[in-house]
C-alpha cells in the first residue's frame, strides 16, 4: 500500500496532468478578468477589504498573474517558481474567503466567472475547492523527480 | 549559467525566478492595460461619501442628488417622472411611488414608448440600489442622449428610500 502511494506521489505522470489541469484552469479563470477589468473591480470592491487605493491594482495585475503562472505551468516553464506564485495566490483566496465566510458577507467571488443572476456560489465550497487546488499546487512545487514535456527544464 | 549562478541555493534561486516572474508580470499587465480599449485607472473611485463609485472615474457627479431629503422634495414637488434602472423584477418587488421602470438591458425597447409619453423636457430622476449601483449613471447619460435637458440621479436609490419610509408601492 505504502509502494503505491510513494509510486503517486513521484509519478511524473500525475505531476504532468496535474501540472497541466491547475495550469488550464488558471488561464481559463483569467480570461474573464482580462476582458473586463472594470467589472472584476468591482468584484473585488465586494469583498469589502481592501484598500481604495489597491482595488484597480489588483483588478490590472492579479489575472494576468494568473495567466502568466497558467502558461508556464502548462508549457514547464518555471514550473516551480510558478507553482509557489499559485500557492501563493490560493493562500490569499482562501483567508480572504474565509473572512468573509466569518463575517456572513454574500458575494461574488469571481473565480471563474461573474456572476450576474445575484446567485452566489457558497463561500464554503469554493474554499474547498481551493483547498484541493492548493494540494494540487504544493504536489507540483514539491515534485523532486524529472519533470515530463518541459520547455525550460532547469528549473 | 555562470559560476556565480551555479552556486546560488535552492531558496535563493527560486526566489530569483519567482522574482523574475512577478516583474515580467506586473509589466505586461500594466503595458496591456494602458493600450487596451477595455482598460481602466490605476486608480478608481470607491468612496461612496463622495458619491457614486466607479472604477473608471467615469462618473459625472454634478448629475447626483446626494440626499435623500433633496430626492423627497423633488418628489413632494410632483415636477419630477422618476425612473428606476434596476432589474424589471426589483421593479416589481417594490420601487419609488409612481416611478417608471426602464431596465438598462431593455432600454433601447421602451426609449420610444417612454419619449411619446413624457417630452425632453421633463425633468428625470433616475435611481436604482444605492452608490455602489452605476446603472442610474449609465440611465442618466442615455436619457441625455436621447435629449432630455433636465437629468438627475438621486444615488441612495431604492433603498435608502424605503429606509425613511417614503412612499413606495
Amino acid at each position: 500500500m505504502n509502494n503505491i502511494f510513494d509510486k503517486m506521489l513521484n509519478n511524473s505522470w500525475v505531476e504532468l496532468i496535474l501540472r497541466c489541469s491547475l495550469g488550464i484552469l488558471f488561464i481559463y479563470s483569467s480570461t474573464h478578468k482580462i476582458i473586463n477589468p472594470a467589472g472584476f473591480a468591482k468584484i473585488i470592491y465586494g469583498y469589502y477589504l481592501f484598500p481604495h487605493y489597491f482595488i484597480n491594482i489588483i483588478a490590472i495585475v492579479l489575472p494576468f498573474m494568473e495567466l502568466v503562472t497558467g502558461i508556464c505551468l502548462v508549457l514547464g516553464v518555471f514550473p516551480k517558481p510558478a507553482a509557489a506564485i499559485i500557492n501563493g495566490m490560493l493562500t490569499l483566496f482562501i483567508i480572504i474567503l474565509t473572512i468573509n465566510l466569518i463575517r456572513g458577507i454574500e458575494f461574488d467571488c469571481g473565480c471563474l466567472s461573474f456572476n450576474t443572476s445575484g446567485d452566489f456560489t457558497h463561500a464554503g465550497w469554493v474554499i474547498a475547492r481551493n483547498f484541493l487546488l492548493l494540494l494540487s499546487g504544493l504536489y507540483i512545487m514539491f515534485f523532486k523527480k524529472r519533470r515530463l514535456f518541459c520547455l525550460y527544464r532547469n528549473s | 549559467m555562470t559560476g556565480h549562478e551555479r552556486h546560488l541555493s535552492p531558496f535563493k534561486d527560486i526566489t530569483k525566478k519567482i522574482i523574475t516572474l512577478v516583474v515580467f508580470t506586473i509589466t505586461l499587465a500594466f503595458t496591456v492595460n494602458y493600450f487596451s480599449p477595455r482598460g481602466i485607472p490605476v486608480f478608481g473611485e470607491w468612496d461612496t461619501s463622495i458619491g457614486v463609485i466607479s472604477p473608471e472615474k467615469n462618473v459625472d457627479h454634478g448629475l447626483e442628488i446626494n440626499y435623500v431629503v433633496s430626492a423627497k422634495k423633488i418628489f413632494d414637488s410632483g415636477k419630477a417622472v422618476f425612473v428606476d434602472a434596476r432589474m424589471s423584477e426589483l421593479y416589481k418587488e417594490g420601487h419609488i411611488k409612481g416611478a417608471v421602470s426602464i431596465p438598462l438591458t431593455i432600454f433601447y425597447d421602451i426609449i420610444d414608448d417612454f419619449i411619446s409619453k413624457y417630452p425632453t423636457s421633463t425633468l428625470i430622476i433616475t435611481y436604482c440600489s444605492g452608490r455602489e449601483c452605476q446603472d442610474s449613471h449609465e440611465l442618466a447619460q442615455l436619457l441625455i442622449d436621447e435629449g432630455y435637458e433636465k437629468v438627475k440621479v438621486f444615488i441612495d436609490g431604492y433603498p435608502e428610500w424605503k429606509k425613511e419610509g417614503y412612499p413606495v408601492e
